[in-house]
């Protein structure tokens, strides 16, 4: 049971509100990834799962107890931090056994296990090297290395990969997934990297402005976002979402009569105003337009093509993504799309209206 | 960028001005000290006596309880500073490491002493050394000038420039806060605190005021102040000999800054004493 | 939480007593000394209220220390600050060569006691042998008795201290003009802006930090630094030419053994001192640009 299980957790720095009545389980053994725009309060989160930041209000259980008041040396973590803190008197080897020896492991324990870590992480050889000899990557591996020798059932990561080169990210985004699977600890993982959340992470919990906006897999958040703010936060580029408003039984977006299937019309009807969204590759140029627009312009993103139109009437904008191999159309154009791909948000307050058939779903936590 | 060589001459002219003003008494004190009476009357200017003679020295050496002398600042100048390295040490790390309310109060009220003039200590505290009957003894000398702001806010400033994480992963490592602060933050540190270290002794080994107000016994006196000694009415004319207990008293502060010149330095462009 | 209380109360302990003990005690104890009348042996003291203070600023001694030391401090901010603010602006950025050897060459006679300075000059300075007064006599100019014209000592012994004093700022300044980004000074120098604009422009504005702080540590310290070249060279004379805030609290303390009257001088220069913190904190300050 080394769940981490937030109750009502509240954070604040004096009248700043950080954190605002978290409510979260992390299961055992998953990879959960907090991901959000910066000062979201994604890493005060993490924070306080380390002990790191005392928890103004709420519990935090670890392991079926309230930890509130355990100091972060008792909590049995490991931790890599965002520029790996790795002491830079010390040499790789004692840097990465210090923990070790506080702890008072046997010598031969210590050996072992180092010896072990050193060896998955592709850095045998370089124990008597000091930090400041290494290059970001292997910094970046010593900072795991350090964390997995303490065998911690659980293992939290503050941005590992902020500070590596493209290249290099996307080996290590493989290598944790690598390391995980090693002994399965309770994984957080702190970004603000979409795809690095959406590669890592088995479920994603998304952030914003201190509260927690969906925790659920990737599939779902990306393909049914609990609100416009997940819509618009998640995916390049990001989802289109369209003013519309549902009158005489159909649905009206920009002076265009939209027609749902029927299944969707009780839905609807329920919200006055909404925002419909659409993924721009689940938009395509169409002979049968739903709705008419004018080419602004055309980007170029190699397999692909981003159109940006301007919608007729009200001038709300729309992306649609063509194949590369697409000729490039020219003045107004046409666009449809499958409603099986369409989300509904309510026009006041954001929240996803869930789909036809399962109308009370609530993809909030 | 750089500056054409050639135009900075004037530059250079009015700063070897400074550094001929800033160098040429300590040369003086210098050639003094090797000059014979004669010499030192005759030919004042002349920086390098005809023939340097010790003698000078000898007869300080001679006459004076010189190497007591040494033995008494070396004592009191090392006291002085071990003692002020570990209490700020200490407390600068108690102001980085905690949280603790009126933390910010707390400290600006120890810094503030920083700013009580010696005026106003002098006389209580002189009448708390000869209560406690330490007149005439080192440690009557040393206890006043313990009391000092200064290094607190050297430590807690050098201290503040390590990295949070670093702490906080010690932290995680269950570390206690007696080994973050001798096995993190002391390996870090290491020159601010040298750096510190050297300037406590060398104010400490020149200090004249403490040793006047507690010594008054002649075995007992530092180097300083036995230089009074050689200040008769007007002008006496003991300069050689008077030059040569200079050059002692200046000798020990003069070499080591010179030795850890290049440290003192960088470690001063760094951190810096910078308010 | 507490834990954490009462081990910081550990670490602290002891620079937290020593300084209670040997500042602030002292303080309050110079107070209450300041409304007694004492000889420091005596058993009995005397409450004697405000009197000591009422004599202090009645006395003519008073406007002649307080001219001694407005005089004294002029010198020491010459010398020890704008001096070597200007030389550091010069060290840091106008020379591409011997620049370390500038800073460490004037950085030596802050290394010497007080002790030492003021005997050094004591010789130089002499009237009748010295070598300033054969170097004067050479050039036809007759030498001055340094110590012993009222006007003119203090002045001398605030140039001892200066010269002491003045490589320690100046390395302080330099330290400030050297954490001015490079990028900063090209720029101007594309704009051809000329060396006085440069300073005033962008050097002492940035620099206005440090430069803030040395002069505080010029005033607060350097008036303390009297003690030494005073009681060694001059004892207040000639006809108290030389003495001034601090002195004087010597002098009435251990020379005259009169506490009460020394404790109200000493309480006096702390209230000068207070006020010259609260001007700094309350005015300086808020011109100054502080990088954090």
């Amino acid at each position: 049971m080394n769940g981490i299980i937030f109750e009502n957790v509240c954070k604040s720095y004096g009248e700043t509100a950080v954190v605002k009545d978290l409510n979260m389980t992390i299961q055992e053994g998953e990879r959960l990834i907090l991901l959000g725009p910066s000062g979201c309060g994604k890493t005060t989160t993490l924070r306080m799962v380390a002990g790191l930041e005392n928890i103004t209000a709420g519990t935090l259980k670890m392991g079926g107890q309230v930890v509130n008041t355990v100091e972060p040396g008792a909590r049995n973590i490991a931790m890599v931090f965002q520029n790996y803190a790795l002491y830079p008197h010390m040499t790789i080897w004692e840097n990465i056994t210090f923990g070790l020896f506080i702890q008072k492991i046997p010598i031969e324990e210590i050996k072992a296990r180092t010896k072990q870590a050193l060896e998955i992480l592709n850095l045998s050889g370089y124990e008597q090297r000091k930090p400041n000899e290494l290059s970001g990557g292997q910094k970046q591996r010593v900072a795991l290395c350090r964390s997995l020798v303490k065998q911690a059932p659980y293992f939290l990561l503050d941005e590992p990969l902020s500070n590596l080169d493209a290249q290099l990210r996307l080996q290590a985004r493989t290598e944790l997934v690598k390391i995980h699977n090693l002994y399965r600890p309770t994984f957080i993982y702190v970004t603000h990297d979409q795809v690095e959340a959406m590669t890592v992470g088995q479920r994603i919990a998304i952030m914003n402005q201190g509260a927690l906006q969906q925790l659920d897999t990737p599939d779902v958040i990306y393909q049914r976002p609990a609100n416009t703010f997940v819509a618009s936060f998640i995916g390049s580029p990001p989802m289109n979402l369209l003013q519309g408003a549902f009158r005489d039984g159909a649905l009206w977006i920009a002076g265009s009569r939209v027609n749902p299937p029927t299944k969707w019309h009780t839905l609807l009807a329920e919200h006055q105003e909404l925002w419909i969204g659409i993924r721009p590759e689940q938009c395509c140029l169409s002979d049968t337009p739903m709705l008419h627009g004018q080419i602004e312009f055309v980007e170029h993103l190699g397999s692909q093509r981003c159109i940006h139109l301007r919608l007729h009437q009200d001038g709300q904008r729309l992306l649609c993504m063509l194949p590369a191999d697409q000729p490039i159309p020219t003045g107004t154009v046409g666009v449809s799309f499958s409603w099986q791909h369409v989300n509904g948000f309510d026009g006041h307050v954001g929240k996803n209206i869930g789909l036809p058939n399962k109308i009370s779903h609530n993809y909030a936590c | 960028m750089k500056i054409n060589s050639y135009r900075d001459w004037y530059w250079h002219i009015l700063l070897l001005l400074a550094v001929v003003i800033q160098l040429w008494p300590l040369l003086f004190m210098l050639s003094t000290s090797f000059k014979t009476m004669d010499q030192i009357f005759l030919s004042t200017l002349n920086p390098l006596p005809a023939k340097p003679v010790i003698d000078n020295y000898l007869y300080v050496l001679k006459n004076l309880p010189l190497v007591q002398y040494i033995v008494n600042t070396l004592l009191i100048a090392s006291s002085i500073t071990l003692a002020k390295i570990i209490t700020s040490i200490l407390a600068g790390f108690a102001f980085v490491y905690y949280e603790f309310s009126h933390k910010e109060k707390l400290f600006n009220t120890l810094l503030l002493t920083f700013f009580i003039p010696i005026t106003v200590v002098m006389m209580p505290n002189y009448l708390l050394i000869s209560k406690l009957g330490l007149l005439n003894t080192p440690w009557g000398v040393i206890l006043p000038q313990l009391a000092d702001g200064m290094g607190i806010f050297l430590m807690r400033q050098s201290m503040r420039n390590i990295p949070k994480p670093l702490l906080e992963a010690g932290r995680l490592e269950n570390a206690s806060p007696w080994v973050i602060l001798t096995r993190i933050i002391l390996p870090l540190i290491k020159p601010s605190v040298i750096a510190m270290g050297i300037v406590f002794f060398i104010n400490s080994w020149n200090d004249y005021f403490w040793p006047l107000l507690i010594l008054h016994d002649k075995p007992t006196y530092t180097l300083p102040l036995a230089l009074q000694m050689f200040i008769s009415a007007e002008g006496g004319s003991e300069w050689g000999i008077a030059m040569a207990v200079a050059m002692l008293t200046a000798l020990p502060p003069l070499l080591l800054y010179l030795t850890c010149q290049r440290f003192i330095m960088n470690t001063f462009m760094q951190s810096g004493v910078k308010g | 939480m507490n834990r954490f209380t009462w081990q910081s109360a550990l670490f602290l302990a002891p620079a937290t007593i020593t300084l209670l003990l040997f500042a602030y005690w002292p303080l309050l104890q110079d107070v209450w000394l300041s409304f007694h009348s004492w000889n420091m042996v005596s058993p009995t003291m005397k409450f004697v209220g405000l009197q000591n203070y009422l004599q202090l600023l009645s006395s003519d001694e008073l406007i002649k220390i307080l001219l001694n030391t407005v005089l004294y401090i002029l010198v020491l901010v010459c010398v020890n600050f704008i001096f070597p603010y200007l030389l550091s602006f010069i060290i840091a950025h106008r020379l591409n060569r011997f620049s370390f050897f500038y800073r460490s060459a004037l950085f030596i006679p802050s290394t010497v006691s007080l002790a030492v300075a003021s005997i050094l000059f004591l010789w130089i300075l002499n009237p009748l042998a010295g070598p300033l007064n054969i170097i004067l006599s050479a050039i036809g100019l007759e030498s001055p008795r340094w110590f012993k014209e009222s006007g003119l000592v203090i002045i001398v012994i605030g140039l001892i201290i200066g010269w002491k004093v003045f490589g320690y700022n100046l390395i302080l300044l330099v330290a400030a003009m050297v954490d001015v980004p490079k990028e900063l000074i090209e720029a101007a120098r594309l704009e051809n802006v000329s060396n006085w604009q440069l300073f005033r422009r962008i050097i002492v504005p940035m620099t206005s930090s440090t430069a803030l702080y040395v002069f505080v540590i010029t005033v607060v310290f350097g008036l303390q630094y009297v003690l030494v070249p005073v009681n060694m060279l001059t004892q207040g004379g000639p006809d108290q030419g030389s003495s001034n805030l601090v002195y004087i609290v010597y002098q009435y303390g251990f020379v005259f053994f009169q506490t009460g009257k020394a404790s109200a001088f000493a309480i006096l220069t702390m209230l000068i001192y207070a006020l010259f913190l609260i001007v700094k904190t309350k005015v300086l300050d808020k011109k100054v640009h502080y990088e954090n």
